[in-house]
């Protein structure tokens, strides 16, 4: 019980201690239960009220015939954005798995390398990358040029993000206990076998709620492969808005569909958090 | 090692939620089938393949049975969309007249605009029917067809901008599309060969890009007041103008752009195709193919030189 804060319960009376009488624990569980309710309550109000002067306020510029004719095919792009964020997430944790087990290597080049990939890619913009993969990769690597823009969308974002993943999952396997690997070492396990059966597999398990942030951030950031002709939904509601100038209502739609995707997920995140968390009681 | 194995058909789990959370995926549409007439099959020009075509593009796409064309839905009325994704306007009949004509099916590439003036297409797509203007510098890396259409170039203002000819732009910004014949136009560098234009932009005047034409438009009808000036096809200006946009053309047009069907310099042998595609504008052209799509897309016919 959480009753510090309430301290002059726990306080000694006249020196003695009192057992708190029923009643007033029952009064507080009360008072308190009635407070978050009331926080709730103010805070579902809240969002109510700003959203609602927000969708008042642009009413009256938002055309709503718009919305009933290209709403299906903006919709439409939802299919490929989750695709390549799901297959790039996917390939983002390869590039991460093989850049944290070479940031923690002995070697030095491999060291070298992977801090390398780490640097680099962390220290150049995502949009400069997918511009690079598909307009100057091709001078150098010709055949690169027949491959269709989603491809090197999805090499561009998971090349990106397993850089990013790279520290999380470094941190992850540094995270698991050396008492772990120990005791494997000492049962005579090969250092190759305790990687793959004892290291990883509880490193894995660390990770994996943040790996689901990852995915979340990779939805909205997937938007910028629209430039390289991916016909995913933020390339979508650009060309629909651009049928008879209204990307306002366009981006508008595109804006709550990212939205609603990405609460969605979270929910998905916050179910999963909870039944790993189960694991470690 | 259960919660472990837990974990991971959760992962797995997710992963397949998310990847089924959306309709199917196709990431080209279906290409549109235009209303044109169809030639009789035995005039199809696969179909009496000239000697000498091994090795052709033409041969190519006559043994594939389709042409890959490059459009970008974002420029109507020459290539926009409908709302259940397919494509139309005059540069998609056009290349559906071609199509037919050929005696292949058509189907669409979308590169954005500069990639497709700067050559190097690397076969992602066989030609381009995008009302691409034939210019001296993109001649380097582009094959032209004879043009088949010519669209005037035409200034616009804001219709509360109190401006009323070309000299009351002197100074000020104009806004074009990025890697457009308009801006080349205004930096001076335009160059059509042996019909450049003589005319000159307004003294002093400067331009500010933004990705499509009709960018400048939009970014006016939002309320932007970066740039007084418009510079776009009279076919562009005249759509934003029925679509009850704040825009007025100010000015006689400045030039007049001939259009044309293009190929990759770089690509594979295109002689042959770029040829057959060359006579079948000629018939367009005599047969009244061209003028009658005109006038369905732009209400005139542009199709005469001016």
């Amino acid at each position: 019980m959480t009753l510090d804060h309430h301290g002059q319960l726990l306080a000694p009376v006249d020196s003695q201690l009192v057992p708190p009488s029923a009643p007033i624990i029952e009064q507080i569980r009360r008072a308190k239960s009635k407070a978050t309710l009331r926080f709730r309550i103010v805070f579902l109000a809240t969002w109510l009220a700003i959203i609602g002067t927000l969708a008042l306020a642009l009413a009256g510029s938002f055309d709503g015939g718009f919305v009933s004719e290209w709403l299906g095919y903006i919709l439409g792009g939802v299919g490929i954005t989750v695709l390549v964020s799901v297959v790039s997430i996917a390939f983002a944790v390869v590039f991460a798995m093989l850049g944290a087990l070479g940031r923690l290597s002995n070697h030095a080049s491999i060291y070298a390398a992977a801090s390398l990939y780490v640097s680099l890619v962390r220290g150049t913009p995502l949009l400069v990358q997918i511009f690079f993969v598909y307009y100057a990769l091709p001078e150098v690597l010709p055949p690169v040029a027949k491959v269709p823009g989603i491809y090197l969308g999805i090499l561009a974002l998971s090349f990106n993000y397993g850089a990013y993943m790279t520290e999380i999952f470094r941190a992850g396997i540094q995270a698991v206990p050396r008492g772990q690997s120990e005791a494997a070492q000492a049962l005579g396990m090969p250092e190759r076998t305790v990687l793959r059966r004892i290291v990883l597999p509880q490193a894995i398990r660390i990770v994996i709620p943040a790996i689901g942030n990852e995915f979340i951030a990779m939805i909205k950031d997937s938007s910028l492969v629209s430039v390289v002709a991916v016909q995913e939904l933020l390339w979508r509601a650009r060309r629909a808005g651009a049928q008879d100038f209204n990307t306002f209502e366009a981006l508008t739609i595109a804006a709550l569909v990212y939205w609603a995707l990405t609460i969605a997920f979270s929910l998905v995140q916050d179910r999963l958090e909870k039944r790993m968390a189960r694991g470690d009681r | 090692m259960i919660p472990t194995r837990r974990a991971a058909y959760l992962a797995a789990g997710l992963m397949l939620a998310a990847a089924c959370a959306g309709p199917a995926a196709t990431p080209t549409p279906a290409p549109t089938a235009a209303p044109t007439a169809t030639p009789p099959a035995s005039t199809a020009v696969c179909d009496n393949l000239p000697a000498g075509s091994e090795g052709d593009l033409l041969a190519t796409i006559c043994e594939r049975g389709s042409i890959v064309m490059s459009t970008d839905p974002a420029y109507p009325p020459q290539s926009e969309l409908t709302s259940d994704g397919k494509y139309q306007g005059f540069d998609i009949s056009v290349g559906q007249e071609i199509a037919d004509r050929l005696g292949v099916e058509l189907t669409f590439e979308t590169p954005p605009w500069d990639v497709l003036t700067a050559g190097s297409w690397n076969e992602r797509w066989d030609f381009s029917v995008g009302s691409m203007t034939i210019t001296s510098d993109r001649q380097e890396v582009i094959d032209f067809t004879q043009p088949y259409y010519y669209t005037p170039a035409q200034m616009a203002v804001r219709a509360d901008s109190g401006i009323t000819d070309l000299a009351g732009l002197a100074g000020k910004v104009i806004c074009v599309g990025e890697g457009t014949t308009y801006l080349f136009w205004l930096e001076g560098t335009l160059d059509f060969g042996t019909e450049t234009p003589q005319t000159t932009p307004p003294e002093g005047a400067t331009a500010t890009t933004l990705p499509t034409d009709r960018d400048c438009a939009e970014a006016w009808r939002s309320g932007r007041e970066d740039f007084d000036g418009w510079l776009s096809s009279a076919t562009t200006v005249a759509d934003a103008v029925a679509d009850g946009l704040p825009v007025v053309a100010v000015g006689d047009p400045v030039f007049h752009e001939p259009l044309a069907a293009a190929f990759d310099r770089s690509g594979p042998d295109h002689d042959q195709l770029l040829s057959a595609i060359d006579a079948i504008f000629g018939d367009m052209h005599a047969d009244g193919t061209l003028s009658a799509l005109s006038n369905q897309w732009f209400g005139s016919d542009l199709t005469q030189k001016t």
